[in-house]
């Protein structure tokens, strides 16, 4: 018994430091809050970034009237943690596609 | 395989039957050690994704309810109908979602001879599922879920969404007690080309006996092709019984919302050996009349004709008789969430017609558990 148990608290303890190491590394990839809030560089570079992210909630409109308006009345805008829950529980409800979330929930977080 | 051995206790063979302790106990058997293995993994994947995940989308777990209070008048006789339909949405991680709906609900009428309303609260657990979004094409579902048979039972049920407040007589085909079923679900939407999603469902229910979350045995599944630029679906729905006769059912359905008006068409079809028949129903908003803009683009008009015709076997849900029915209505939606009902109807059937009347109003609160961010 005494030998199970070591073998099962190495097996924990090895998983456990994998998903640290995991963690750390992704922590170490993720731009940070301050770098990715920084404003671009370069002015083209700005203007092509504000370009792309009218057009993805234009986009994103178009899809939420498809989508969401198929069943019900267009829902007043709720804060983005709990728009993320929601629009998780109508891709299983309602079967979106994961662009159509996606683009939803940047439209509805906006 | 399991080899002649000496041992006594302390053995630690998987395949040993022998008690590892003097009081009886057994060794830790190999099996379970892999299971709290994965157990383990999994709380842990969850925990860091909790931890690691420091997004301002990262999502709350949330409360909902629809709720309402109908009076119909049905063949003069009135009731008092009060509904709360709380829902729970509990996501963890990425990719998993915690979700269950119940509805407590009663019908309270007088019965003869009493000048007071009487009844029961009933209760209903409508689903409680766990959600894994496997990948963008596939979600996987275990636990209670609501039939995936046609669109009104899963999509427009709620008290704060349909458009009238009377059940479609088709509805329990194919849709099983108390509309849900147990055991688990594929499910998944995706673009096949870039004007058409598809979407499906497969399902496997097994059977359970115990009110208030019975179910029957069944397998089945559901096909909808969706033209986002049209705003049109069309799809179909198959389930086969596991039990009893061991039939077959099988259902259509269409949605249109042509986008230059506030209009919805929806119609559903479904066929069994208990019976079968249709419903179409159209919703028009006021929005684009011009005068009275503050007062009428609240206003929607609703009308909906549907047809019943008996099976071959009988069954405790649907109408004993050929039954047709028209309806109209009139909602005014005060917000998004608060609304008021009503709507008129004309049941036709050989037991007898009857009008039917309803009147009420339907609310929907969603409040998060926890900090949810920013507005």
């Amino acid at each position: 018994m005494t030998k199970q148990f070591l073998v099962f608290s190495l097996l924990a303890m090895a998983i456990g430091a994998g998903l640290l190491a995991s963690a750390q590394d992704r922590q170490a990839a993720k731009p940070s809050a301050s770098t990715a809030a920084a404003p671009s560089a370069s002015p083209a570079a700005g203007r092509a970034t504000v370009h792309d992210d009218a057009a993805e909630r234009i986009e994103g409109e178009k899809r939420f009237k498809a989508n969401c308006g198929r069943c019900h009345m267009a829902p007043e805008k709720f804060p983005p943690r709990m728009m993320a829950t929601i629009l998780r529980h109508m891709r299983v409800r309602a079967t979106l596609t994961d662009e159509d979330t996606q683009l939803i929930l940047h439209y509805m977080t906006q | 395989m399991a080899a002649p051995h000496d041992c006594s206790f302390g053995c630690t063979r998987y395949w040993c039957g022998k008690p590892a302790f003097p009081d009886g106990r057994r060794a830790l058997p190999l099996q379970r050690t892999i299971v709290a293995l994965i157990f383990l993994l999994t709380l842990a994947s969850s925990l860091r994704a909790q931890s690691e995940d420091t997004d301002v989308q990262r999502p709350v777990p949330i409360f909902s309810a629809g709720m309402g209070f109908i009076t119909p008048f049905q063949g003069g006789q009135p009731n008092l109908d009060p509904l709360i339909s709380p829902i729970f949405l509990i996501p963890i991680g990425d990719r998993w979602l915690i979700e269950s709906r119940d509805t407590f609900e009663s019908d309270f009428a007088t019965p003869p001879g009493s000048d007071t309303f009487h009844g029961v609260i009933q209760k209903e657990v409508d689903y409680l599922q766990v959600d894994y979004i496997a990948n963008p094409y596939v979600t996987v579902t275990v636990g209670r879920y609501l039939t995936p048979f046609g669109i009104f039972n899963e999509r427009l049920y709620p008290i704060w969404i349909r458009d009238l407040q009377s059940d479609p007589l088709i509805l329990p085909i194919a849709t099983g007690p108390s509309n849900a079923s147990t055991g688990a679900m594929f499910r998944g939407g995706f673009a096949i080309s870039p004007k058409v999603n598809l979407n499906y469902a497969a399902y496997y229910s097994t059977l359970i006996a115990v009110s208030p979350v019975d179910s029957d045995r069944s397998a089945g599944g559901r096909v909808g092709i969706f033209l986002p630029d049209q705003r049109l679906e069309v799809g179909g729905s198959f389930q086969h019984l596991l039990q009893d006769e061991r039939s077959n059912s099988f259902g259509f359905h269409f949605a249109w919302q042509p986008p230059p008006i506030p209009l919805d068409i929806r119609a559903e079809y479904a066929r069994s050996s208990r019976g079968s028949g249709y419903w179409i129903e159209s919703a028009y908003r006021l929005s684009q009349i011009a005068t009275a803009q503050d007062y009428l683009r609240n206003v929607q008009l609703v009308a909906r004709m549907q047809q019943f015709f008996v099976g071959a076997l009988p069954s405790e849900v649907l109408p004993t008789a050929n039954t047709q029915e028209f309806e109209f209505g009139l909602n005014y939606y005060f917000r998004d969430n608060l609304r008021a009902v009503s709507s008129y109807g004309r049941q036709f059937s050989s037991l007898g017609n009857v009008n039917v009347w309803t009147v009420g109003i339907t609310y929907r609160i969603v409040t998060p558990i926890g900090h949810a961010g920013a507005d």
